[in-house]
């Protein structure tokens, strides 16, 4: 029995390299070797940002996709990867990031114009062993030169499984044909002062709230659901 | 200490595998122009013993190698006097020149054994210069003055002023793997999944060497079809296993059409010793920035210029926004 096993094992190993078998608790181990922590209520929901899984920011413009990205980033910066941001929209803007904590210096940014570019630059980096995170950041639609759809990222998913990185997908649109973990953001409500908006509260997937301030103002994460629950009664 | 071993063998002889077994036992071996093997032992009396009990390891080494043949076996204190010291003595014997006796060893010897056109030994002849002591009384400058550079390069060598250079000449090894399959493989995502064990393989044998993989070659056997071959080149050179599976999916990728592969012969055509990496102290993924570098160099290519960005803030309080940060080439 263990020698039938030991061969099977030898043989898959030998087709398919030394690393695909693995004991659970290795398995275990790894897993969370793998998670992105972004310092944020995010951490403590489901799904996570994780090295070999796709995950996606769904919300609207305003409503702090972008800001927790960008913590996501420095997360991933945080344990010394590279990141690699694909930005067809060419909206990054550097000093937001900085202020969100992300090290410039560790940040390739990719200005793919179609989607052919955008597919080839997030497959590159999530073929390699170079960066940590990839993102896909689709941009608002107003602000799209040529529409790239997140369902045009479905040739990712399935590379991602096999790769040292994770990938995260910014975008305003909900996917239609294809199936990835997805955080969605809502505008609670905005806040106002002296008759000017100075931020608003966003939650994420109805089980996180954030405050984000207006005009490059730090983000507050206020906590999830179950916190205010308990803080509140 | 300062010793050069020489080994002259047999025209006859198989040279490659003497070569390979003197590298094996020895650290610098190398092959000088009038093919006899020279071996730099400057620095290992310690560890290897005397030169004199070197030269008999050395001679039985190359007698196993080489099936008995016995080569004779010279040490000098440059290459050039063992050289000459191993040429004559008999075969399977050594001949030891001990520092200070170079002069008196070569003084007696024809012209012929050192490096010079035999039309100039005819000359040097009438002018009644027929061995090296002779040619060693003339003044250098004359020498070059009036018989040229060869001359003067033949003088430096028999006066020890120049020393040959030993070039370590490592023999080639093939660092190859081969893959088959039952069931023929079609998809390129499936070839490269399948090739990882094979450039593992690889990767393994470059490390136990110390050596970086320059260039690739991938021969893929086909039903039905002429077999396809692909040369990559790995910039930076690595000895990595996903450096090399990279170069292989990115060059597979170029391919219209794969057919239905039954084998694939993975060979290292070409490869250069690895060199170190600095690693960031704290930063465990340090480690894989060349492969980051790899990436953007790959996409800089593709995607052409201002694509490939770095930004960098130059002034957080600037009043207009464009002048906040500047956009750079991250491979220029």
């Amino acid at each position: 029995m263990a020698t039938t096993l030991a061969e099977a094992i030898a043989s898959v190993e030998g087709r398919f390299g030394t690393h695909v078998l693995a004991r659970g608790a290795a398995v275990e181990r790894r897993s969370a070797e793998r998670r992105i922590q972004t310092g944020t209520s995010l951490d403590a929901m489901t799904p996570v940002l994780a090295s070999g899984a796709p995950l996606a920011f769904i919300g609207p413009g305003s409503t702090g996709v972008t800001t927790l990205a960008h913590h996501a980033v420095a997360g991933a910066q945080r344990d010394g990867g590279t990141v690699l941001w694909v930005d067809p929209s060419a909206t990054f803007d550097p000093l937001v990031a900085l202020r969100a904590g992300v090290d410039l210096a560790r940040l390739v940014v990719v200005r793919a114009h179609t989607r052919d570019d955008v597919l080839l630059a997030a497959r590159a980096a999530l073929r390699s062993d170079g960066f940590r995170l990839a993102v896909v950041d689709i941009g608002l639609r107003f602000a799209a030169v040529q529409r790239v759809g997140i369902d045009d990222l479905a040739p990712l998913l399935a590379i991602v499984r096999s790769s040292p990185a994770a990938l995260l997908v910014v975008s305003e649109t909900r996917p239609v044909r294809v199936a990835i973990p997805t955080l969605a953001f809502a505008r609670v409500a905005w806040e106002r002062r002296f008759g000017r908006t100075t931020g608003w509260v966003s939650s994420v997937g109805e089980r996180a709230v954030f405050h984000f301030g207006a005009l490059g103002r730090e983000l507050h994460d206020v906590g999830t659901r179950g916190e205010l629950l308990e803080q509140t009664g | 200490m300062k010793a050069f071993l020489a080994l002259v063998v047999p025209e006859a002889a198989p040279r490659g595998r003497v070569l390979a077994a003197l590298c094996a036992m020895l650290p610098r071996v190398g092959v000088a122009d009038d093919g006899a093997f020279v071996c730099d032992l400057r620095g290992t009396e310690r560890l290897l013993g005397a030169p004199a009990r070197v030269a008999r390891n050395a001679i039985a080494a190359c007698g196993a190698a080489g099936a008995g043949i016995a080569p004779g076996a010279g040490i000098g204190t440059t290459p050039f006097v063992a050289r000459i010291a191993a040429s004559q003595v008999p075969a399977g014997t050594v001949c030891e020149i001990a520092a200070g006796g170079e002069r008196a060893f070569l003084d007696v010897l024809p012209l012929d054994v050192l490096p010079l056109q035999p039309r100039l030994i005819d000359e040097l002849a009438l002018l009644g210069i027929r061995r090296i002591g002779e040619f060693l009384a003339l003044p250098r400058g004359a020498v070059s003055d009036r018989f040229g550079q060869a001359a003067a390069i033949a003088y430096g060598l028999a006066s020890g002023e120049a020393i040959e250079d030993v070039r370590g000449a490592v023999p080639r090894r093939r660092i190859r793997a081969k893959r088959m399959w039952d069931a023929p493989v079609d998809s390129r995502e499936r070839l490269v999944f399948a090739l990882r064990g094979a450039a593992d393989e690889l990767s393994e044998a470059l490390r136990h060497d110390g050596l970086a993989a320059l260039r690739i070659r991938l021969v893929l056997e086909r039903d039905d079809l002429l077999p396809l071959r692909l040369e990559r080149s790995l910039l930076p050179p690595s000895g990595e296993s996903s450096a090399i599976v990279r170069s292989l999916r990115w060059g597979l990728e170029e391919l219209p059409a794969l057919g239905a592969v039954i084998s694939a012969s993975l060979e290292i055509t070409a490869v250069e010793p690895a060199r170190g990496r600095q690693i960031g102290l704290f930063a465990p993924d340090g480690a894989h920035a060349e492969e980051a570098i790899a990436v953007t160099q790959f996409l800089r290519t593709r995607l052409g210029p201002n694509a490939v960005l770095q930004p960098r803030v130059v002034d957080a309080d600037a009043r207009l926004p464009e002048r906040v940060a500047e956009w750079e080439e991250v491979v220029r």
